[in-house]
């Protein structure tokens, strides 16, 4: 197994299943506990959800790339977007009692609860969300 | 995503399977409820034994449609939620929001409480 994957995809929310397949395959033989395999699974989609959401606008056109990086102590996630950037600061709290009923808007929350590290930068003319998970805490 | 449902008396327990992510899923799961609420069914059970995963997509998927029973006059009720399930409910603060009982039955006898 190489030491990294990419998959492209266009902007299309079915696409989800495909990028679920390609991790679970590709971490299969990485010493996770099925907890952080699930941790690693749902904040995958919650990034590309995101990418094609907010970062493409839902424009089929543009593409969502996602690479996965072994390194001795775990798993980096890179997912980016052709889109015009955001501002992770700028979401509003889903926890607000005010927020409470919104259907959307707590994906960067729980990301930032299943894994050891979230970074947020400009990439490639769009934005990339970096996530970073270890075996050990 | 799965979706199977099933009448006990005038509950409909709906059951999910699965990986719950969002995209096609929000719309099986919405169609499935409308078709409930249109066959004047106003007490829904969610069961969630066998979810697998579900992101914030499917926990916008649950809100929407307990939005929509209420705005029926009816009730939606969560049952099975596994641990991850009540690990994601508790960083969002949707504990707050969902009743939540650890079996079907037990949900289902809530509504005549």
């Amino acid at each position: 197994m190489s030491e990294h994957a990419k998959l492209v995809i266009p902007s299309d929310p079915a696409k989800l299943v495909d990028v679920d397949a390609f991790a679970e395959h590709w971490i299969g033989d990485m010493p996770f506990t099925d907890d952080q395999r699930d941790d690693i699974a749902i904040s995958l989609s919650e990034a590309v959800n995101n990418a094609i959401q907010h970062g493409n606008a839902n424009d089929a056109r543009k593409r969502v790339t996602v690479v996965l990086r072994r390194f001795e102590d775990g798993l980096r996630i890179e997912v980016t977007d052709e889109g015009n950037g955001f501002d992770p600061d700028a979401v509003a709290d889903p926890t607000d009692p005010e927020n409470l009923l919104s259907e959307s808007g707590r994906g960067l929350l729980i990301i930032r609860h299943l894994m050891d590290e979230v970074h947020v930068r400009p990439a490639d003319g769009g934005t990339r969300v970096e996530l970073i998970k270890r075996y050990h805490d | 995503m799965k979706l199977r449902s099933e009448r006990h008396g005038e509950v409909a327990v709906m059951e999910l399977r699965g990986k719950v992510m969002g995209g096609p899923d929000s719309t099986v799961f919405r169609d499935e409820l409308k078709k409930q609420l249109d066959d004047g069914i106003k007490k829904v059970v969610i069961d969630l034994g066998r979810v697998d995963w579900m992101n914030s997509s499917g926990l916008g998927i649950l809100i929407g449609g307990l939005t929509t029973v209420k705005n029926a006059g009816g009730e939606m009720k969560l049952a099975r939620t596994t641990d991850k399930i009540k690990s994601l409910l508790m960083i969002t603060k949707l504990v707050q929001v969902f009743d939540t009982f650890d079996s079907v039955e037990g949900a289902i006898a809530s509504f005549s409480e």
